[in-house]
């Protein structure tokens, strides 16, 4: 399994890495706004096709990409029911503080666990490059967290059982 | 602190205080001690009428009222117990707050690795255990079933007591280490989200320091 | 070596030199034109002109008449003159239109200039005296999304389009008003206002970001999103010429002679490229990470010292807020 990580990882890379190519881009539509195209998509040619990049059924990215918007949908491996708690207690964690991380979505898009918006702005005030490390190694890092949170949850739990039972 | 205790400590060691001060025959004290338990009880120790000679524990339990309209304890606190030859089984009924409950509270029950002298420990999950089947305990997707097997060890003369206050304590102590349990993840995942903002500062470019231009002299 | 200056740490969108490049005009994500004095490596800001009220997106300075023309994401453009006391005054712009202004660009002569915008229509604009300010007329079809360059054909009549619909065109913005007929081109002979001269696309599906005009008006360069540079020469029309890069995507394009030509973008190296009449070549890369330090998106490229014939430096600015200088020579 492990092998299949890095090809994976890379994949994500290099997509993001040339979706964001992003520049402003006022709407065509209404009137002095400037909203994330990939988001409204009120026209058609303004869309990128998207990209979907998957390691096995579960763990897979969407990268929708636009004229100044992009958004990355994340799946994250859930093997069982603990897991899947985990992900979505870590995930809605995180998506509350989503103001602190400028890039997240308040919402995941449908059938995915998280999802990002990274607009022109975003890139106009952070470094292009360094972004996308940020998403990358978010992936890294939150299935080590998901198993890492499980193992500590389960063996509390066992310790706690058996104190119990040694008492009869 | 890892067992929880059967009684209230500080209830207890209240009335101690006071129940020694008066075999002492000190003179006693006015009392008004408020007290918070798990799953938001209360105890409230107090003086009747102002009365420094007598005490008087109250309790109050949110899901009280509850209890009064459906007139009977038993409701919420379903016990079934079934004793065979060599074994009695005891089972009972619980109910998760929520659905993320259910999976932590099975973790904890399902560790099998037991003690030797413990009984045998089974969970059931919204389907009654088979004993029970024929009886109109309550399903649902948020109601668990713990079972206990007991062996005659566990209710010989001198271990009975043990084993009744343990069985009795189980229901709350499964909660508090579920509650636990979910503190813990939680301070998990905050110190984790901080790292991953971390790591998101470090995308800004820091802020040029050393200006060359000089301010603007009009504007327009 | 390429002579750089930060501005801080915010993008520029655009920036403008006037003739003898003593100033430069720059917009950062702002709704604020910064005015700089430059003398060698310093640069001192000395004005800002302060009329929009959203993103400034385009600033072309005429290198003639010293006149400053601004356009921005409020659907508004400014004129300004400079005063006997070095102030700055500005000329309202009747565009007509009620999407954002995207570029804009001074006719050689400098009696019009053109403004793209988001209402899928350019703006040909020129100067009405009798109400002291500037009129426009539309040419609309069939641009299908919105323009995001322009250039003009050294003749004063001939503009280039390029949109996020995919295409480049070559319209006429030949206006009977103020000007006399035009006499035939390469191009083509009849020139009405807003007649489509040519309509030209690189065969990928990428928005079109630059557009240039080469020095004598005979070809036309453009670069896109799918990461292309396309040349064509107006006398084989359907030969178009399209080099595609494994690169990240150019935003800017200059011609710098009349065979190479210059582009820049997303990719932060500017290339430099030569076109023979059949094929394109890169000649060479700017480096900029030894030289500059400088790793981000170019957001524009100009002419410095030289014209589109000759250019002997050209100048960058990019999301990093810095600007570089570069000697055509360079290695």
């Amino acid at each position: 399994m492990a092998t299949t990580l890095r090809p994976y990882l890379t994949a994500v890379r290099h997509t993001l890495t040339a979706a964001l190519c992003l520049e402003n881009f006022s709407s065509q539509v209404v009137e002095r706004h400037n909203k994330p195209e990939v988001e409204v998509r009120t026209s058609k040619e303004l869309l990128l096709t998207p990209v979907y990049i998957s390691r096995n059924e579960k763990e897979r990215v969407l990268i929708e990409g636009s004229v100044n918007a992009l958004r990355i949908s994340i799946a994250v491996k859930q093997a069982d029911d603990l897991e899947k708690i985990l992900c979505h207690k870590f995930m809605r964690f995180m998506m509350m503080r989503a103001e602190n991380f400028f890039i997240l979505r308040r919402k995941p898009i449908e059938g995915y666990d998280i999802s990002f918006l990274v607009t022109n702005f975003h890139t106009e005030q952070m470094y292009k490059h360094k972004l996308v490390d940020f998403i990358i190694n978010f992936m890294e890092e939150i299935d080590k967290e998901i198993s890492d949170m499980k193992i500590a949850v389960n063996s509390r739990a066992r310790f706690s059982a058996e104190e119990f039972l040694k008492r009869f | 602190m890892i067992l929880l205790e059967i009684q209230n400590r500080i209830v207890e060691d209240t009335l101690n205080l006071k129940f020694n001060n008066a075999l002492a025959g000190n003179k006693p004290d006015l009392v008004d001690v408020s007290i918070a338990d798990f799953d938001g009880v209360q105890y409230h120790i107090s003086n009747p009428d102002q009365d420094r000679t007598k005490l008087r524990v109250s309790i109050s339990l949110k899901f009280y009222k509850e209890l009064q309209e459906h007139g009977a304890d038993d409701l919420i606190k379903r016990e079934y117990v079934a004793a065979q030859k060599d074994r009695v089984t005891v089972i009972f009924s619980t109910q998760f707050k929520e659905e993320d409950d259910v999976v932590i509270g099975k973790e904890f029950v399902e560790c099998r690795r037991h003690q030797q002298q413990a009984p045998q420990v089974l969970f059931s999950y919204k389907e009654p255990p088979l004993e029970l089947q024929r009886t109109d305990a309550r399903t649902g997707d948020r109601i668990g079933y713990v079972t206990f097997v007991l062996f005659p060890r566990h209710i010989a003369p001198e271990s009975m007591d043990n084993t009744i206050n343990l069985i009795h304590t189980l229901r709350n102590y499964l909660h508090y280490h579920i509650k636990c349990s979910k503190a813990f993840i939680h301070s998990h995942m905050r110190a984790k989200t901080a790292d991953l903002l971390k790591i998101l500062n470090r995308a800004r470019p820091e802020q040029v320091k050393d200006k060359k231009t000089i301010s603007l002299v009009s504007r327009i | 070596m390429p002579e750089t200056h930060q501005f801080g740490a915010i993008a520029i969108y655009t920036h403008s030199w006037n003739s003898n490049r003593s100033s430069l005009a720059l917009s950062s994500s702002s709704n604020i034109v910064d005015l700089y004095k430059v003398s060698g490596a310093n640069y001192q800001k000395v004005n800002v002109l302060s009329a929009h009220t959203q993103s400034v997106t385009g600033i072309d300075w005429a290198p003639k008449s010293n006149r400053i023309v601004t356009c921005s994401a409020d659907r508004n453009a400014y004129v300004w003159t400079q005063l006997k006391d070095g102030s700055w005054k500005n000329t309202m712009v009747i565009l007509r239109i009620n999407r954002a202004a995207t570029c804009v660009k001074w006719s050689p002569q400098e009696d019009k200039f053109a403004v793209g915008s988001g209402a899928k229509a350019v703006s040909v604009c020129y100067f009405d005296s009798s109400n002291d300010w500037w009129v426009s007329k539309h040419i609309k079809k069939p641009i299908r999304s919105t323009v995001t360059c322009l250039d003009w054909h050294p003749n004063n009549i001939l503009l280039a389009a390029g949109s996020s619909d995919f295409k480049a065109r070559v319209f006429s913005a030949y206006v009977k008003d103020v000007e006399e007929k035009p006499g035939q081109t390469i191009w083509g002979t009849k020139m009405p206002f807003g007649n489509l001269m040519a309509e030209l696309s690189s065969g990928g599906g990428g928005w079109v970001h630059d557009v240039c005009f080469s020095g004598n008006g005979d070809c036309l360069a453009w670069v896109g999103h799918d990461s292309s540079l396309s040349v064509v020469n107006a006398n084989s029309l359907s030969n178009i010429v399209t080099f595609k890069t494994s690169y990240l995507p150019f935003y800017s394009c200059v011609w710098v002679s009349l065979n190479r030509l210059v582009a820049a973008g997303y990719n932060c190296e500017p290339m430099l490229f030569e076109f023979n009449g059949k094929n394109i070549k890169l000649v060479k890369k700017y480096d900029t990470k030894e030289e500059t330090g400088g790793d981000n998106v170019i957001s524009k490229v100009t002419i410095h010292t030289g014209t589109k014939e000759q250019c002997k430096k050209f100048s960058t600015t990019g999301l990093d807020g810095m600007i570089t200088v570069w000697d055509i020579d360079a290695k």
